[in-house]
């Protein structure tokens, strides 16, 4: 259990002696260089704060009135120097020194002015280190958050008629747990055997599963809290992926051992984190477009039809269409081994979508599928997304977004 | 339900977005006392520090093995290593090999075949069918 001292850090010059590593590295850098940094740290400790009650970690955080009474007690207070082998994580001022995390700075193309202690809090998951002013849990809530804001209101703005389904499907594709455990993998980022002190702090830090242990139950994937759970839940009430369940808080985690790709995923959660309070939105919109938007991910692959001729019909009675009727365009080798069947699915006069397949009825419903896939990827034309339009005083260049009814409900 | 969704991975299309130099670390190995290692020591002493300057984003370690000839190893993101001995070359082969291994691709060597080249992006014109279109009769 630690012990955060907020007397100690928001009034420096009354506090007696230095803590055992400085509370924040980033503060403690500018505490050198600039005087009054107050509010720094006291910003720092209302995330702290928060993090203490997302999770079920206790953290005792002692009031001004407690200090004054146990600062008279010496025994409550190891501040002597203690030894990097004896710490749960490298020290903040390691990290300067480390040429791996300025590697990974550069690699990343990060400016100058990110600095390298953050990146290498970024690497260090709460099963390494329990302290919320050391580990990522913070930074990997906020930085989770605002990639599944910015993939969802990119899929939203630019798919408007996209079903809820593959709205799930594809967030989870592109910032889901495997994906960014890929990404942080082709980012070269590498684990320590072992968290402690004295390792390199460019290495994730993490606590690993032991041999033949499965994986923690905070993990592992759970019964639903009921068994019709509906889609309106699994927008509201869970993760941004449709689970079932609400995922494990970061800090839930503490001194877990977990999977290498629970400790990458959280790095790159807690890097776009980080990155969003040092250098701001417009660079995190930046930085998310060039390494995750960038992926190829096609979403005509993702619909799974059960019974596409009848969602069109429904489709099609529900907008106002003509029924739809399917006519054989083409075909050939009707009586041999391998006939080819094109139809096509017309409403009207239009034509809707057309499938080839060996049998009149595998062309029918490949041509019923490809006419569902043409309605629901519908993408307008330049569509804004809403963060596009953040701190602008000029808002003239805002498109209001379609706003689709939905799927078929058969 | 009448859809459901395939879940997948988007992949990665290097150099489409961001551009991440597959070479994440090279060690260099000289010794002090060899003859095979003089063009390996000059370099390290006049050039090294120029090519790190250049490529921030690889990790350079230099390390002395005595009594064994110098060598450069690559590591690549995936994994992959290469390495080159370097022994009795001078400092001006020493950075072409230098550059050669930043700037492989971590992939083993391999013979490019001769298939025709295959995109993920769509034609803009199309594909001919000849299920469409004009029909002729024989």
């Amino acid at each position: 259990m630690k012990r955060i001292r907020i007397s100690s850090c928001a009034t420096p010059s009354l506090a007696p002696s230095a803590a055992r590593r400085p509370l924040c590295p980033y503060a403690a850098a500018l505490h050198r260089t600039i005087a009054p940094h107050n509010h720094r740290i006291q910003a720092r400790f209302q995330t702290t704060a928060a993090v203490e009650e997302f999770g079920g970690q206790k953290i005792e955080i002692e009031t001004p009135a407690f200090k004054t009474e146990k600062t008279r007690s010496p025994s409550r207070r190891p501040h002597r120097h203690v030894t990097p082998e004896h710490m749960p994580s490298p020290h903040p001022y390691e990290a300067n020194q480390s040429i791996k995390l300025s590697a990974l700075r550069a690699r990343l193309s990060l400016p100058q002015r990110f600095p390298l202690q953050t990146l290498a809090r970024t690497l260090v998951h709460p099963s390494a280190d329990p302290d919320p002013a050391f580990n990522n849990a913070s930074l990997s809530i906020l930085g989770g958050n605002l990639l599944s804001y910015y993939t969802s209101e990119h899929l939203l703005c630019n798919y408007p008629r996209l079903p809820m389904e593959v709205v799930f499907a594809a967030t989870e594709a592109y910032v889901g747990p495997r994906a960014l455990a890929i990404v942080a993998s082709e980012w070269g980022i590498e684990a320590a055997a072992e968290p402690g002190g004295e390792v390199e702090p460019g290495l994730l830090q993490f606590k690993r599963l032991k041999p033949g242990e499965g994986i923690p139950a905070a993990l592992r994937k759970q019964v639903p809290w009921k068994w019709n759970v509906t889609q309106t839940h699994r927008i509201v009430a869970t993760d941004e992926f449709g689970s079932h369940n609400a995922p494990p808080t970061p800090q839930s985690l503490a001194n877990v051992p977990v999977p290498m790709e629970e400790a990458a995923q959280s790095f790159v959660r807690a890097l776009v984190g980080s990155l969003h309070l040092h250098l701001g939105a417009p660079l995190v919109k930046r930085f998310f477009k060039s390494h995750f938007l960038s992926r190829h991910l096609d979403l005509s692959d993702m619909f799974d039809f059960r019974t596409p001729t009848r969602d069109l019909s429904r489709l099609c009675a529900r907008e106002g269409f003509e029924a739809p009727v399917a006519r054989l365009i083409s075909e050939t080798g009707r009586l041999s081994r391998h006939p080819v069947f094109i139809v096509g699915i017309y409403s009207g006069k239009d034509k809707l979508g057309e499938g080839a397949g060996a049998s009149l009825e595998e062309a029918r419903f490949r041509a019923a599928a490809a006419s569902l896939k043409a309605w629901y990827l519908y993408r307008p034309l330049d569509a804004t997304v809403p963060s596009s339009m953040e701190g602008e005083l000029d808002t003239t260049k805002w498109k209001p977004n379609m706003i689709d009814c939905g799927e078929v409900i058969v | 339900m009448p859809l459901s969704a395939i879940q997948k991975v988007a992949t990665a299309q290097n150099g489409v977005g961001a551009f991440i130099l597959p070479c994440k670390r090279i060690t260099l190995r000289y010794c002090d006392w060899a003859g095979s290692s003089k063009g390996m020591n000059a370099y390290l002493k006049t050039q090294l520090g120029f090519f790190a300057k250049r490529n921030p984003q690889i990790e350079i370690q230099v390390y002395k093995k005595a009594n064994d000839h110098p060598a450069i190893t690559a590591y690549y993101l995936n994994g992959h290593q290469r390495s080159v001995n370097v022994k009795n070359m001078a400092p001006e082969e020493i950075k072409e090999k230098l550059e050669l291994l930043r700037n492989s691709s971590p992939e083993k060597n391999k013979r490019v075949p001769a298939k025709p080249v295959t995109s993920i992006n769509e034609n803009v014109r199309g594909i001919w069918s000849p299920f469409h279109g004009a029909k002729i009769k024989i």
